[in-house]
């Protein structure tokens, strides 16, 4: 059911940030074990695995109510999960690591009343960073978002773009261990989108897991070097970009319009998913072979178009919501 | 082989964590402008209050200023000597009566003494004050009976110094009733404050709970610190900033009390403030830890009424039952009221002000009280880790022990 291939468990390797660091034991940086959770007859999260690599964005696609924030809720151990485990390093993931990672629920949260720079202190403190290098990450990343000079106002006096720049730092100022981060870009201009995403990217470029979900796919295509897609609680896809687009069964968009109708179903190994005009789509199972198909195509007069279809993330995740849909009835 | 460093020591220590915690609660709250107006405008009005007291229940004394002319110049120092704490007597020397007739008309004087000592012509306005009068007078006779003493040959200093001597024995019967009634006041005030910083302080409490909830800042607070800690640490911050505010009143108090002497012993008020401060600290730790509970099962500041009203209410039953005590100081339900942690908070300080409690029940009030908060933070501590993360509606009792949904 899964259109994805899992990543093996292959060490990373090589990386300077692991080795200076010194956080990833074997380079398994986050990993999510089968975790189950239940509220009464409701499976929110059901049997779901999943790895995030230091340096890796991985982007947590879903619909509502698909589990995404249970998730990572208990990956912070801000929820309890009722079976599976979370591991960091290799081993169960501990308070310690916990409370040096980075987190932005999806609804945001900030003493309203508080003035930022004194917040993000406290924020800093209570993450258990020093006084001193607190107070320095809370300049430099307020300086990073343009937010140098309102130190001492109040968040509430804050612009909604700005207050999510604040939530962001809030996450950043006591350098940590992974970020992970919901829905992160909810609400956001383009060029604060752009912004965001740059510093997810460098952080992760520093040798830390980033994880982030979204409903926004074009932006997870644009961002994220790996996807994992869940649904009702269940992960139905994982894997990077690439492997998500072409890992289905091959497809070709086929154009002869001199051919009678229903010329392509005749063919040996060939579905038709789709006719659009003279152009049909077809879906070769593995007896299927582009090169017979154009063949038979050529012989029925011009081919005006012959290509792959490779599917945009969207199509993915449409598809892979109907495939599950049919394939575990609720 | 997990290769992960040591991160505990990473001001990993609870200690810190609550602290931090703590600081911010008290700071944020001390630096507000509502706390600094609020506390300055009860610090007067409750010196504002005593003062007040102070002048309507004290005997003000007369003050009147006494002219002598001629001869009668001889009572003023006798005058002055024997005006006491109800008269106060000021001494002018007029050169001639007219000239002081006229300083009685013009209200410069309150009364002229004139002519013979034994007799003196007395000049006022239109009235004679009692007091003064009755004082001339003493002194008048004083100087006739010296007069004929030493026209019989007495020496009138042998008489005087015999007469001094002379003197009546009062025996107190009910020494206590008129201090009675200035502690018993005092006892309703520190019935009253207490009920009024355990109500405010304890509904900031359940506030700061919900404040939390409803921002969602507890969602990142909760993936950093243990829910105990964001409990205690919000507890110790808010009831800091409560004693903070109840020793300044009390200094306020003790410093117009001392002024003003509207207490006649000192001690009354100091055991008072003190009391009453240690009974803060104990009741605001019990029935915060309720609040706490309480505001953790909402999660909009609209709701907290619901929850709140019945903390409230026992507190202003502890309050109410103590207007009951003070009519009844022996009553052995009444006592036991006041050892028992929801109501001893209010009724032992109260009964302490007021010399009815014995030091056995407050000490034992004491140690249930401690009991209490110990049996309460396990309870509260429960409820509110259960139900702190939980949003939408009102979230029952029994849910949030149970802890499951």
């Amino acid at each position: 059911m899964s259109r994805g291939r899992r990543r093996g468990n292959e060490p990373e390797g090589g990386s300077p940030f692991e080795a200076y660091l010194g956080l990833v034991g074997d380079g398994q940086g986050l990993e999510i074990l089968s975790i189950t959770k239940r509220y009464g007859d409701l499976v929110a999260v059901r049997d779901l695995s999943l790895e995030v690599q230091p340096g890796e964005v991985l982007g947590f696609v879903g619909s509502n109510g698909a589990g995404k924030t249970t998730t990572m809720r208990i990956v912070l151990g801000v929820l309890e999960a009722d079976g599976g485990e979370v591991r960091w390093g290799g081993a169960p993931i501990g308070f310690e690591t916990r409370r040096r990672s980075g987190y932005m629920p999806e609804e945001r949260g900030l003493y309203p009343k508080m003035r930022i720079g004194e917040q993000l202190l406290y924020l800093a403190q209570l993450h258990g960073a020093g006084k001193a290098d607190a107070a320095a990450a809370v300049k430099r990343w307020l300086e990073r978002f343009g937010l140098g000079d309102r130190m001492r106002d109040e968040v509430q006096k804050l612009s909604h773009g700005n207050q999510q720049r604040v939530q962001l730092a809030a996450a950043l100022v006591f350098e940590p261990l992974m970020l992970i981060l919901d829905e992160p870009f909810a609400g956001l201009d383009p060029e604060a989108v752009d912004s965001m995403s740059e510093v997810l990217h460098e952080r992760a470029a520093a040798g830390i897991p980033v994880v982030f979900s979204s409903h926004q796919l074009e932006l997870v295509e644009r961002i994220c070097d790996r996807v994992a897609i869940i649904q009702r609680g269940h992960l139905i896809a994982h894997g990077t970009i690439d492997e998500l687009r072409t890992g289905g069964p091959e497809r070709l968009w086929v154009d002869a319009p001199g051919a009678p109708a229903g010329w392509a179903a005749a063919l040996a190994g060939v579905q038709v998913v789709r006719t659009d005009g003279t152009r049909v789509l077809l879906e070769l199972d593995g007896a299927g072979d582009d090169q017979s198909i154009l063949t038979a195509a050529l012989a029925t007069g011009p081919v005006r178009e012959f290509r792959r279809d490779i599917p945009s993330l969207l199509d993915v995740f449409r598809e892979a919501m109907t495939e599950n849909r049919v394939a575990t009835p609720a | 082989m997990p290769l992960l460093p040591d991160l505990s020591g990473i001001g990993g220590d609870a200690t810190r964590i609550v602290l931090l915690i703590t600081r911010r609660e008290f700071i944020t709250r001390v630096r507000s402008r509502i706390f600094i107006a609020g506390t300055i405008i009860l610090m007067g009005l409750l010196g504002g209050y005593i003062v007040l007291q102070a002048l309507v229940f004290s005997h003000s004394a007369t003050k009147v200023t006494v002219g002598f002319a001629g001869a009668a110049q001889a009572l003023a120092t006798p005058l002055k000597a024997a005006a006491g704490a109800d008269l106060q007597v000021q001494i002018q020397n007029v050169s001639a009566v007219a000239k002081g007739q006229d300083q009685v008309r013009s209200g410069d004087l309150d009364a002229l003494v004139s002519g013979d000592p034994a007799a003196p012509d007395v000049a006022v306005k239109e009235s004679l004050d009692p007091t003064l009068a009755a004082t001339l007078t003493g002194l008048a006779q004083e100087v006739a009976l010296n007069r004929s003493l030493t026209a019989s040959g007495v020496d009138p200093k042998a008489v005087e110094a015999a007469v001094a001597k002379a003197a009546i024995n009062v025996q107190y019967l009910d020494p206590n009733a008129a201090l009675r009634t200035q502690r018993i006041v005092v006892g309703i005030f520190v019935a009253a404050l207490l009920y009024i910083a355990l109500q405010i302080y304890g509904q900031l409490v359940a506030a700061g709970v919900v404040e939390e909830k409803a921002n969602r800042i507890i969602e990142i607070l909760l993936s950093t610190v243990r829910p105990r800690q964001l409990l205690f640490g919000k507890v110790l911050g808010i009831g800091l900033v409560g004693f903070v505010q109840l020793l300044l009143l009390g200094a306020v108090a003790l410093v117009a009390v001392a002024k003003t002497q509207v207490i006649n012993v000192p001690t009354v008020g100091v055991t008072a403030v003190a009391g009453g401060l240690l009974w803060f600290v104990l009741g605001f730790v019990f029935y915060a830890l309720i609040f706490a509970a309480g505001g953790a099962l909402v999660s909009r500041q609209e709701d907290l009424g619901a929850v709140t009203v019945p903390i409230t209410m026992l507190i202003l039953g502890a309050y109410l039952v103590f207007f009951w005590l003070v009519a009844n100081p022996d009553n052995s339900i009444g006592i036991a009221l006041s050892v028992l942690p929801p109501f001893a908070p209010v009724l032992m300080p109260a009964r302490m002000a007021t010399g009815d409690a014995q030091a056995w029940q407050v000490a034992l009030a004491v140690v249930l009280t401690l009991l209490g908060i110990v049996g309460m933070n396990a309870l509260a501590a429960r409820i509110y880790s259960n139900s702190v993360l939980r949003v939408g509606s009102r979230i029952k009792l029994i849910e949030a022990w149970r802890g499951s949904h």
